[in-house]
């Protein structure tokens, strides 16, 4: 019928980036099970794939009282070893008895949870894109559970170089037409609507999990620049607020790195309306003329000083 | 960071001097956020003047959240929500000033079980990523809620935590607060049974004196000599009897002078009630202002 | 030239999951525990008697099952030597395979108990437990972790806890414990995975069951690898069980060691201990990619198999 998702994104709780077996061991979450890296062309972990049973009613816009059976499949993520991720999803389908079968049956489909009774599929997304009920199911929890696994690591310091809150996108995907939706809502929530003229793999997952990052990212980058005071606050000042962008975002924006040939598509309209690449070029062109200004500034007092010693 | 605002006792103040530290250290640029951990009474709400709030909330209050009845606490903006138009801005420079409400109708915790625990531990980390300081108000006196975070402050060793021990500036007041830290069952007595570092943990906690009348204030000016002189032995008297319960200077992070505004009306004082409404005094709003920028200072808390 | 195709690869990116050869039964013709070898061969050979009409009977029915007749049936026994250590495998094995052979029965494979918990540097026993989902009762939304009481697993709610978390709160009263998928009424089962005393974990019998039955339908890897394979019997046995491998190869004919489906011969006394891993069973997520491996070996062969994993251990009490 549909799939739905939700990723939380947040800064890695450590002083600085880690390194690739640090990695392994913060997203080595299940015994036996081998953490997914990849090097190029930016490192991204993943953890493996773990499952949470859940027995509950499905959110709907009209608020029919759906229920649902089955199992999420959760992960996590780091990339640049910088950033984390904590992503849940679960395929919905229509269950072919109305009735709750044995636990076994349900856990022979991995990652699907059974709908007991009727349903319409836009109405159960429209529902899960507006936030759910408390009585719903709550991916939005299993995710954040995932990524404080993650960030509570004794692995990490815990010293991060600056605070930021996380950011959750709650996602959807239909059979259909090509499109995609992404939609604002509050400081923290956004929402991406996708339809997709193939069966569900988890790739989709995967995009979204890439434009979550990236969501992130820029989230992040505006409220630095918007901390920094650029014009009120003194150069060097402004120009030290900024310092961590430099050190630990700006060489992270990598769009679509990991996605899938068949879905770049997606990521490419995206970049056209609303343009986020537009919108981080320029942010990072501001960020590093910032710096440099204050560079130029410090090298001329320098300059200066320096004849006025002759 | 996080600080956990505690008292001897009820009625010292900590509750209206914990939310305007907090309030003063997000004028000077911080994101902070007030965590009502009062589950008794929960009335920051009303000190923030968030009227929807005043007395906790009904949906997703943080005894809610802990007894694992919502999945995240209820969260308020006051910069946004706040009902004084004074506060309803955010002043330029400032950071954010988030309170997280006790439930209305909440009760004190009867016990603490491990998933209690848990629950304040994922909250606690949850918020030092996004907060540079978290007040969290614990209550009064010895408390399965005071158990809670320093079980839970055990259980994240590399998040720094404070304590701040509030007082008033009595005889009762001063043993009682040397009792809550060194008494038996005390602070340091029950951190240690939880895994803390007893000495460690004496190094965190340090006293804040509330409601204080300095001899020579000028509330004092139309006082006879003889009643000026006995004030002044009394305040000598208490200075010594604090100094042998290690309740002294050094163990002190500041004061709060009395202030009429704090004792008839729990506020937060803003710079407007001292400079244009004039309700307040300037040594109140100064005295936050200490306190909000030496609760960071490393300096304020080197060993004793 | 106006274009080229690129294809780059990362092999630390993939997950490779390699895939175990498959019998299409196996059979476990025995489990001894040392209460069994203190009573005697004697015991041993009516146990033996017991299971050959069973074996034989399956054996056949499998070999009417697949055109041709070519049924892959292997056999195995299973050696106590966690719980207790009794005797040497130089004075044992030969005293099994002698009474088995008494009843025309051949011995394929024969494992020991412990190699369930950890052998050769694997903790089989901790790779299941990671894969332990559970089950959910009505009403679980995800927004909290599952309630759990460490080291133990039941099928449904147990009984709330006695007491008020709230001061002049109302206490909380007695409910009976609940079965998730009851059928009118509950048969509510709780199991003891393990248990710890001074550090060290001991793994319940029906845990190392459940992991037993698991490595038989070939359904464990670590890092993508089986982690057990079977070795080849050398010439004589050795006087320590730790210098036996953890699972021994007999014959050396003998169809593959895990099998599509199993069979165990038990004695009724094993009823609660199989009913609490069939509960186990019934809570482990086998990896999507090794379920879907099996499906389509399975398929290829013509052969419908269950789709839950527990429906595929069979037994016979007798």
């Amino acid at each position: 019928m549909l799939v739905m998702g939700e990723v939380h994104t947040a800064l890695l709780q450590n002083s600085g980036e880690i390194q690739e077996p640090v990695c392994r061991q913060v997203l080595g979450l299940m015994a036996g099970e081998t953490v997914r890296v990849s090097r190029r062309p930016i490192a991204h972990a993943l953890s493996p794939d773990l499952l949470t049973g859940v027995d509950c009613r499905l959110p709907s816009a009209s608020q029919a009282r759906v229920r649902a059976v089955g199992t999420v499949v959760s992960r996590c993520a780091i990339t640049g070893g910088r950033v984390a991720q904590g992503s849940s999803y679960v395929r919905v389908e229509r269950a072919a008895v109305d009735r709750r079968l044995s636990w076994s049956h349900y856990l022979s489909r991995p990652g699907v949870a059974e709908v007991l009774g009727k349903a319409k599929a836009g109405d159960l997304a429209a529902g899960f894109l507006d936030g759910a009920p408390p009585d719903c199911l709550d991916l939005g929890a299993i995710s954040g559970r995932f990524l404080d696994l993650a960030q509570s690591s004794p692995l990490l310091d815990r010293r991060a170089p600056f605070r930021i809150p996380r950011t959750r996108l709650r996602w959807v995907t239909e059979v259909g037409e090509p499109s995609i939706r992404f939609t604002l809502h509050s400081d923290q929530v956004r929402t991406v609507r996708i339809a997709h003229p193939e069966p569900f793999t988890p790739a989709l997952a995967a995009l979204c999990e890439d434009l979550a990052l990236h969501d992130w990212l820029l989230t992040t980058l505006l409220v630095l620049v918007e901390r920094a005071g650029i014009g009120s606050a003194p150069g060097a000042q402004a120009a030290a607020k900024l310092a961590p962008a430099v050190d630990h975002l700006l060489h992270l924006w990598m769009p679509g790195a990991h996605v899938g040939e068949s879905l770049a598509p997606y990521w490419e309209s995206l970049d056209r309306r609303p343009g986020f690449t537009r919108q981080w070029r320029t942010l990072e062109d501001r960020v590093r003329d910032q710096v440099a200004l204050n560079t130029l500034t410090l090298l001329s007092i320098t300059a200066q000083t320096g004849r006025r010693c002759q | 960071m996080l600080i956990f605002a505690i008292s001897d006792k009820g009625g010292t103040g900590r509750s209206v001097t914990s939310t305007n530290i907090g309030y003063r250290h997000a004028l000077q640029g911080n994101d902070v956020c007030y965590l009502d951990f009062d589950f008794g009474s929960p009335t920051a709400g009303a000190i923030f003047s968030v009227s929807s709030v005043a007395r906790g909330t009904r949906n997703g209050g943080l005894h809610e959240y802990l007894r694992g009845g919502c999945a995240e606490p209820h969260r308020v903006d006051v910069w946004t929500e706040s009902d004084r138009e004074g506060l309803r801005t955010k002043p330029p420079g400032a950071g954010r000033l988030v309170l997280l409400p006790g439930s209305e109708g909440g009760g004190e915790l009867s016990a603490v079980d491990d998933e209690m625990v848990r629950r304040c531990v994922q909250l606690f980390g949850r918020l030092e990523e996004e907060f540079d300081l978290c007040m969290v108000d614990v209550s009064a006196g010895r408390s399965f809620t005071a158990e809670m975070v320093l079980q839970a402050s055990v259980r994240l060793p590399s998040i720094p935590f404070r304590w701040l021990v509030f007082h008033r500036w009595t005889r009762q007041h001063i043993i009682a607060a040397d009792g809550l830290v060194t008494g038996a069952d005390g602070l340091l007595d029950a951190g240690a049974r939880f895994g803390h570092d007893p000495e460690e943990l004496r190094d965190r906690i340090r006293f804040v004196r509330t409601a204080v009348l300095e001899p020579d204030a000028a509330e004092l000016v139309g006082l006879r000599d003889e009643q000026r002189a006995w004030l002044s032995a009394c305040d000598a008297e208490l200075r010594e009897l604090a100094g042998r319960h290690g309740v002294g200077r050094t163990a002190m992070l500041g004061k709060v002078p009395l202030d009429p505004v704090l004792q008839w009306r729990e506020q937060l004082i803003s710079d407007e009630d001292v400079l244009a409404s004039k309700i307040a005094n300037a040594e109140t709003a100064a005295a936050f202002d200490e306190l909000a920028k030496k609760i960071v200072d490393d300096s304020a808390w080197e060993g004793l | 030239m106006t274009s080229v195709n690129a294809a780059f690869g990362e092999l630390a990116a993939e997950r490779r999951i390699a895939s175990a050869p498959l019998s299409h039964v196996s059979i476990e013709l025995g489990h001894l525990y040392m209460e069994d070898f203190e009573a005697g061969p004697e015991r041993l050979r009516e146990q033996f008697g017991r299971v050959a009409p069973w074996a034989a009977a399956v054996r056949s029915g499998w070999q009417r099952r697949i055109p041709g007749g070519r049924a892959r049936v292997s056999t195995c026994f299973l050696i106590d030597d966690y719980f207790s250590r009794f005797s040497t495998p130089a004075e044992l094995v030969p005293m099994v395979l002698e009474a088995a052979a008494e009843h025309d029965l051949s011995i394929d494979y024969l494992a020991r108990e412990s190699s369930c918990a950890e052998a050769d540097g694997v903790e089989l026993a901790r790779l299941v437990e990671g894969r332990l989902v559970d089950d959910p009762p009505p009403g679980t939304t995800g927004s909290r972790p599952p309630v759990k009481e460490t080291g133990w697993l039941c099928n449904g709610s147990r009984s709330p806890r006695p007491g008020s978390v709230q001061a002049m709160g109302p206490a909380q009263r007695w409910a009976p414990p609940v079965q998730n998928a009851k059928r009118g009424h509950s048969i509510f089962v709780d199991v003891e995975l393990w248990d710890e005393n001074g550090g060290r974990r001991t793994w319940s019998c029906p845990f190392l069951a459940a992991v037993w039955q698991l490595l038989r339908l070939g359904m464990l890897r670590t890092e993508g690898e089986l982690p057990l394979r079977p070795v080849p019997a050398g010439a004589s046995w050795p006087a320590r069980w730790d210098d036996l491998p953890p699972i021994v190869q007999l014959n050396d004919q003998a169809a593959p060691f895990s099998a599509y489906t199993t069979l165990s011969v038990l004695s009724p006394r094993f009823l609660p201990v199989e009913l609490a891993v069939r509960t186990v069973l019934s809570q482990v997520a086998v990896d999507a990619e090794v379920l879907e491996q099996v499906r389509r070996r399975s398929d290829g062969e013509g052969v419908a198999l269950e789709d839950e994993i527990v429906d595929r251990v069979t037994y016979v009490f007798g």
